[in-house]
């Protein structure tokens, strides 16, 4: 990474080197800035896109809106006007080429604060994947502003050059277009023919046609083909600059204003926990402090004696989370698998993973309990009871669930409808406030969170969480930081 | 059986067979998908030995290697991992996985909710065609949408098929390639706590469903009879949780329960009342439920993990299985259809030269070696092909 802040100053920077830097409102940040800036600018610009970061997840998670829909756009702009950012509301309202000075101002910030984030964000893979998503998710809403005019440049600029498919070709296939494309009209459109690995979101979603490795990729879903080369060029260029990170430490002011920078937002992984939780509670606990995901676990064992892998890694590292210690834990998994195994089996087979959720075995690691997108976007399969209830289950099954628990009907509907709407953790935060009888709508982003919120209210805290835990579990918009997408796209 | 397969016995066994039965030379081969003798060197086996014992992060640079390998150590299971960019033996925790085939699990434990014959590690011919199907189903998408063609498929021994992929693509596929090609190939998502497992969302099929659905309509009449999933009142309930709109799950459970528990006629007259119920009502939202429905009874389910996993190890081909003494013999996708389960060649009755299905096991050994061999030799041949345009290519330059 070049990005060198103590080089003297040998400023040429007029409007024609601007316009030469900056040709357009969109970028693909490959070259580093090389000229000097001021600490305080320094600073400035990296709070400054650190809030347009924060402000998409924001409209994803806490507002759950659908991502790049109209009104998720509209709540981003709208909250970059709020925040005073009028030179990203610019960049990202009418993503175009112009060549006026304001314009170029706002690129190089842009051009100047990313870079900046890159070396905030390069430090753990947890940051670089936070990273990644949010700026790509800023890449395809300026994309998707754009004028086709500004496309054009923008393809021109960049040097992306594709060539359509013939319509000979195409007509070949006409049928299979059609059937395979998510759009209409597609008679019109011209088609490019690339590798499958080079669109992977529409191959994963089954939105393109696929033969013989190629994807044939219509016109108005290219931006695929982009954001995938842009995220390649993205995860290396975060570990390049991870690799150097050293070399830019050597620099008191910045390793103090880089660090604080993510640690601000990052919020607790609750790997470990202080306070021990005697495995005899857990019964009592699961009905009580217990989110859903949690609770069907819990009884999923308590009835069948067995979860399958992937509900033995949810509910383990949780239980983990809320400090249940590892012989303890042994001694649960033990005591309900025994029930349909024998022991030597349960140890064969079974201890080993209990031993390595606490980091004992394999590659010694000591794992985080999963918080909720990483639950929400889990795969679950035929036989799993693991994932989020609220999003893996029937409306039905989820109804009849809390009938069972005793709830009120008008309570069961309001949470079956947020979760029917996709709102998951929304409807995690109804099922909170449910249990409790309080109205606290917290923003419920990780299980072990939720449990904590659930003790204090009930005034049982034994377990002391360190500061920063408290810190970001506390003010509303430090919650939202760590809803990490998954970034699997 | 002749004589009652016997765990015990493996130790005394599996050396003989290691050495005159494992196709080993063609094993080798295969591991350095025609770059030797880089790739094998860091590729990496795991065994797992009698009791249990697993060692990982073993490696082997030639067939000797292998031979001796076998001989010391006498393992019971035998896995492979993916290639390292260093020898795992050496330095396995600052080793970064290079290259690993793609690979596809499917497991009959997996049909427990469908299948009506057997549950768990059990297994019969009648759900055996649950594989048929998953494997030209797969086959299929592999070859013609992903254009891949070093396929080798793989009985795993005793519930399931194993598919690898060794093209070049395929080998060199990172994670987020990997998720998507199981995502796009897997169709039934949900747990425990959802009954309609199959969405398929959109105005039209796409051209890869609408491609499995004609493979599974070849099988389907067959699978219904042979499985009866809907004679029973609990087959019947949990088709009926598969309908999501409630008058229509009326009507057909009002009329299927007064006939006769032929699955077959019972599917029937569901394709109708469902066909009268779509000229009446707007059925967007069920446009494609008999598919879905086809789907969620017959179409491959895929271990997905196993695909995504860049380094996830997986049960050789002509490993034992050490609980049912069979062999991980290869098959041709294009035979599995023919596949009996009794045919399989078991240690057992390929070292014993008075057991009854000797002869007809020892040839059934010698056409899955043959299998094999076609794979390795077209993978050699592909290789071989790909560096020549490689280089030309950068001579271009």
């Amino acid at each position: 990474m070049d990005f060198k802040i103590k080089r003297k100053s040998t400023k040429t920077a007029v409007v024609g080197g601007l316009l030469e830097s900056y040709p357009h409102d969109l970028q693909l940040y490959k070259i580093p800035p090389i000229e000097d800036i001021a600490l305080k600018e320094f600073e400035t610009l990296a709070l400054e896109r650190l809030t347009l970061l924060r402000s998409l997840a924001t409209a994803t998670t806490l507002k759950g809106l659908r991502l790049y829909s109209e009104e998720w756009i509209e709540y981003v702009l709208s909250d970059l006007r709020t925040q005073g950012l009028k030179y990203y509301v610019k960049l990202c309202e009418k993503t175009d080429f112009s060549t006026k000075e304001a314009d170029l101002q706002a690129r190089r910030k842009d051009h100047i604060a990313h870079f900046i984030l890159r070396l905030a964000y390069c430090r753990t893979e947890e940051l670089r994947r936070w990273f990644v998503s949010r700026e790509i998710e800023l890449f395809r809403m300026r994309f998707m502003t754009m004028t086709s005019d500004a496309v054009d440049t923008f393809f021109r600029i960049n040097n992306l050059c594709y060539t359509n498919i013939s319509e000979e070709e195409k007509n070949e296939i006409l049928i299979n277009l059609r059937e395979s494309t998510h759009h209409q009209n597609i008679d019109n459109m011209k088609f490019y023919k690339v590798k499958f690995y080079e669109v992977l979101d529409l191959v994963k979603t089954r939105k393109v046609y696929l033969k013989g490795g190629y994807a044939y990729v219509p016109h108005k879903d290219f931006i695929s083909v982009l954001i995938a080369q842009y995220r390649i060029h993205l995860r290396q260029s975060l570990a390049i600059a991870s690799h150097h990170l050293s070399e830019v430490e050597q620099d008191e002011r910045l390793v103090s204003l880089l660090k604080g920078l993510h640690q601000t937002y990052t919020g607790n992984n609750y790997s470990d926990t202080k306070a021990a939780v005697p495995i005899e509670t857990l019964d009592s606990l699961s009905s009580k402090s217990f989110p859903l995901c949690m609770r069907q676990l819990h009884e999923h064992l308590r009835t069948a004696h067995h979860l399958k892998h992937g509900g033995r890694l949810q509910y383990g590292l949780f239980l983990k989370g809320i400090g249940v210690t590892l012989e303890d834990s042994l001694r649960f998994w033990r005591e309900e698998f025994t029930k349909i195994m024998d022991l030597d089996k349960f140890e064969k087979q079974y201890a080993y993973n209990v031993r390595y959720n606490y980091g004992k075995e394999g590659s010694k690691k000591n794992y985080s309990p999963f918080n909720c997108l990483k639950i929400i976007s889990n795969t679950v399969g035929p036989g799993d009871c693991h994932g989020c209830p609220f999003k893996h289950s029937d409306a039905n099954v989820l109804k009849n669930k809390m009938k069972g628990y005793g709830f009120e009907l008008q309570a069961i509907n309001d949470v079956v409808d947020l979760a029917k709407r996709g709102h998951y953790q929304i409807a995690c935060s109804k099922y909170f406030d449910v249990v409790h009888n309080s109205s606290m709508g917290l923003g419920i982003n990780h299980p072990n969170q939720y449990f904590e919120e659930s003790q204090k209210l009930k005034g049982e805290v034994k377990i002391e969480p360190k500061t920063e835990a408290k810190q970001s579990i506390k003010p509303e918009n430090n919650a939202v930081e760590d809803m990490e997408f998954d970034e699997n796209f | 059986m002749a004589k009652q397969y016997d765990e015990g016995m493996l130790s005394d066994m599996l050396p003989i067979y290691y050495s005159r039965h494992f196709p080993q030379s063609l094993f080798c081969r295969w591991l350095s998908c025609g770059n030797y003798p880089q790739p094998l060197a860091n590729r990496e086996l795991s065994f797992t030995l009698a009791d249990d014992v697993y060692l990982r992060y073993l490696s082997i640079s030639n067939q000797k290697e292998l031979q001796t390998l076998f001989q010391k150590k006498c393992p019971h299971k035998l896995d492979i991992g993916p290639v390292y960019n260093i020898k795992p033996s050496i330095g396995r925790h600052d080793a970064i996985v290079l290259a690993r085939e793609l690979v596809f699990d499917i497991d009959l434990t997996d049909y427990d909710e469908i299948r009506t014959c057997c549950q768990e590690a059990n297994v019969c011919d009648k759900c055996w065609r649950f594989m048929v199907i998953a494997c030209e189903v797969i086959n299929t998408a592999l070859k013609e949408d992903f254009g891949f063609q070093n396929i080798l498929w793989v009985f795993s021994g005793r519930r399931g098929i194993h598919c690898w992929v060794s093209d070049h693509d395929a080998r060199t596929l990172d994670s987020p390639g990997r998720t998507a090609v199981a995502d796009y190939l897997c169709l039934i998502t949900g747990g425990d706590n959802q009954n309609k497992k199959v969405n398929l969302v959109g105005d039209n099929l796409h051209s890869s469903i609408r491609r499995s659905i004609n493979i599974i309509d070849k099988y389907f009449n067959i699978i219904v009879q042979e499985q009866e999933f809907f004679s029973t009142k609990e087959g019947l309930s949990k088709l009926l949780r598969v309908i999501p709109d409630e008058t229509l799950r009326k009507q057909t459970e009002e009329t299927l329960d007064k006939l006769a528990p032929s699955s077959l006629e019972r599917w029937e007259a569901f394709i109708q009342i469902y066909n009268q119920f779509c000229k009446h009502n707007n059925v967007r939202k069920i446009k494609y439920l008999i598919e879905e429905i086809k789907i969620q009874y017959c179409y491959p389910r895929l271990d997905v993990h196993v695909t995504k996993g860049f380094n996830h190890l997986l049960k050789s081909p002509f490993s034992i299985h050490p609980k049912t003494g069979k062999v991980s013999v290869v098959f041709k996708p294009e035979n599995i259809n023919s596949m009996k389960l009794d045919s399989v060649p078991t240690i057992h009755t390929l070292l014993d030269d008075s057991a009854k299905e000797n002869t007809q096991h020892e040839a059934n050994m010698r056409t899955a070696i043959k299998s094999f061999q076609e794979v390795v030799f077209l993978l050699e041949k592909t290789e071989a092909l790909r560096r020549k345009t490689e280089t030309s290519i950068s001579l271009d330059f």
